[in-house]
């Protein structure tokens, strides 16, 4: 069963088709890797996921519960971190906490066990102004913690974090679903700190969802590569041809058939450069990231829609 | 909702508006203070305790609402809590229920704080000149029955200047709005059309013609709580982009 799953979901802002045909599935347990650039209609998905904004048109269920029907229903399933901000500055942060607690009609006990969830509980007395921007998106986390919602929604939740906070933030992330048995639908624009955490992404380019699927299968499916460094790389080139493998015109890559055995192949090429007389000083299995794999993909997909109002 | 009001109310712990409930009504207690060991006679109760009452409907109360207002929607506008609070498992017209409730709880205490700062402002400057001490009957129910009608007549301009400073995330519309009303109810105040403006309707609980109390009291409370309902209903429906 499906944790969030939306069917065709269109949004516009005057002119603008922000979010067009978006169809998310998220099973349940996973951590959802949601992409794509700044503007390109991640938050207003998120947003019409939590009911903040009404989509024009389709479908969103969460947890099984049609969320534009019974909106209630659906975010009691919910916790969110929308962004760092959200805080009362004067109070502390179990301060904070607390007032989300009263309003969901949670026992006191839930806030000693979200704070430590996320590491905060020395810091919980400290008056949320002081806090780093790192702290704030902790406690953000732990609020959205509240209650063990069966969906947590991240949007950009390594926004502003320095680089020890990142990796802090990547390693809660990825023990999140066993930690919590939720699911975590998380929204950045960082592909490769995505990649370390999700086990399936979503990629919205201009408003549509260009591409879904488990990172594994994705990964398997791309066609591996070689990094090729030699003495004659015009030569190398003839003779890789010959080899029936595609060298990239524009780097020293070079594309291998999809399924191919790569050390087979590199210890082919390798011998065949060296018996040509060519000087060989690298040649390294390339893994095709997350980034290749984006970049390919939004290559490929023409302008978005601008229609008149 | 209690619930609801209850969190309203403990985020205001820490904020201004208990400086604010103080300093509205000790303000009147202060002037009146003042006022008193001015003079050469000994006036009647009456006089200190309605003109305290005058001074809170004529300028303070809309000026101290143009204040409040603000202050409370900025607690949530300020930090961009919006998003956190409407995607909240709550129907979405309990928080600004709230918000109106904890605005007219501060003002309720603002009222009687008028009421009790000036009976202690009238005793402590009888102590410094006890020849002044007031004549007359101290007819403490007219006097909170005058403040409790202003109360009910200010319900008009609580909806219109909340509705307004939930509405725009900057201040200076509320602001506007709040300084603009009180001018025109300050330079307008023989105006018989006064009666309809709802910056005005509190001080019309002093009028001797009893047309103008009814009108502005049941224009103020009865339009106050169409009002209501309004807001309540834009408010939750709208989206805070």
């Amino acid at each position: 069963m499906l944790a969030i799953e939306t069917r065709d979901l269109r949004r516009r802002f005057g002119p603008t088709l922000a979010v067009d045909g978006v169809s998310l599935s998220v099973p349940r347990g996973c951590v959802y890797g949601f992409m794509g650039r700044n503007g390109a209609g991640k938050t207003t998905t998120l947003k019409m996921l939590l009911g903040l904004v009404r989509p024009d048109a389709g479908t969103i269920y969460i947890a099984g519960r049609d969320a534009l029907v019974d909106r209630l229903g659906a975010v009691r399933c919910v916790g969110a971190l929308l962004e760092a901000h959200g805080f009362y500055a004067h109070l502390s942060g179990r301060e904070n906490l607390d007032l989300t607690r009263s309003l969901l009609g949670l026992r006191r006990t839930e806030l000693d066990r979200v704070l430590d969830i996320v590491g905060l509980t020395p810091d919980a007395g400290r008056r949320v102004g002081g806090y780093s921007l790192g702290m704030r998106q902790r406690l953000g986390i732990a609020r959205a913690l509240l209650g063990s919602p069966e969906v947590l929604i991240l949007d950009e939740p390594t926004n502003g974090l320095d680089p020890d906070g990142i990796a802090d933030m990547r390693d809660f992330l990825r023990t999140l679903p066993a930690r919590a048995n939720a699911t975590v639908l998380l929204s950045s624009h960082l592909l490769g700190e995505v990649e370390q955490v999700a086990d399936r992404v979503g990629i919205i380019h201009q408003g549509r969802l260009v591409l879904q699927d488990d990172l594994a299968t994705l990964r398997a499916g791309q066609a591996p590569q070689l990094r090729l460094g030699c003495d004659a790389p015009d030569r190398a080139r003839a003779l890789i041809l010959s080899m029936g493998l595609t060298p990239d015109p524009d780097s020293d890559r070079i594309t291998l058939a999809p399924g191919a055995d790569v050390r087979e192949t590199a210890r082919a090429l390798n011998r065949g450069l060296v018996e040509a007389g060519i000087g060989v000083h690298e040649l390294t299995p390339q893994a095709r990231s997350l980034e290749t794999i984006y970049r390919d993909i939004t290559a490929l997909t023409p302008p978005a829609q601008k229609e008149a109002a | 909702m209690l619930r609801v009001l209850t969190v309203e109310l403990r985020k205001l712990n820490r904020s201004l508006a208990a400086a604010l409930a103080i300093a509205a009504p000790g303000l009147i207690a202060v002037f009146t203070f003042f006022n008193i060991l001015r003079g050469k006679t000994a006036q009647p109760w009456d006089m200190w305790m309605v003109s305290a009452a005058g001074i809170w409907a004529f300028f303070m109360l809309p000026m101290s609402v143009t204040a409040l207002t603000a202050l409370i929607a900025h607690m949530e506008h300020g930090p961009r809590t919006w998003d956190h609070l409407r995607a909240l498992p709550l129907p979405r017209w309990t928080l600004y229920a709230a918000k109106i409730l904890s605005v007219f709880l501060v003002l309720a205490a603002m009222s009687v704080g008028v009421f009790a700062f000036t009976w202690a402002a009238v005793k402590l400057a009888v102590v410094i000149k006890p020849e002044l001490a007031p004549t007359g009957v101290f007819d403490a129910s007219a006097y909170l029955t005058a403040l409790g009608r202003m109360y009910l007549a200010a319900t008009l301009v609580v909806v219109i200047q909340l509705w307004i400073a939930l509405r725009w995330s900057s201040f200076v519309p509320g602001l506007v709005v709040g300084i603009g009303g009180t001018f025109f109810a300050v330079v307008a105040t023989a105006a018989k059309v006064g009666v309809f403006l709802p910056w005005q309707m509190p001080v019309n609980m002093l009028a001797t013609e009893g047309w103008r109390l009814q009108t502005a009291l049941g224009l103020g409370f009865g339009g106050g709580l169409v009002l209501l309902a309004l807001m309540l209903w834009h408010l939750s429906r709208r989206e805070v982009l």
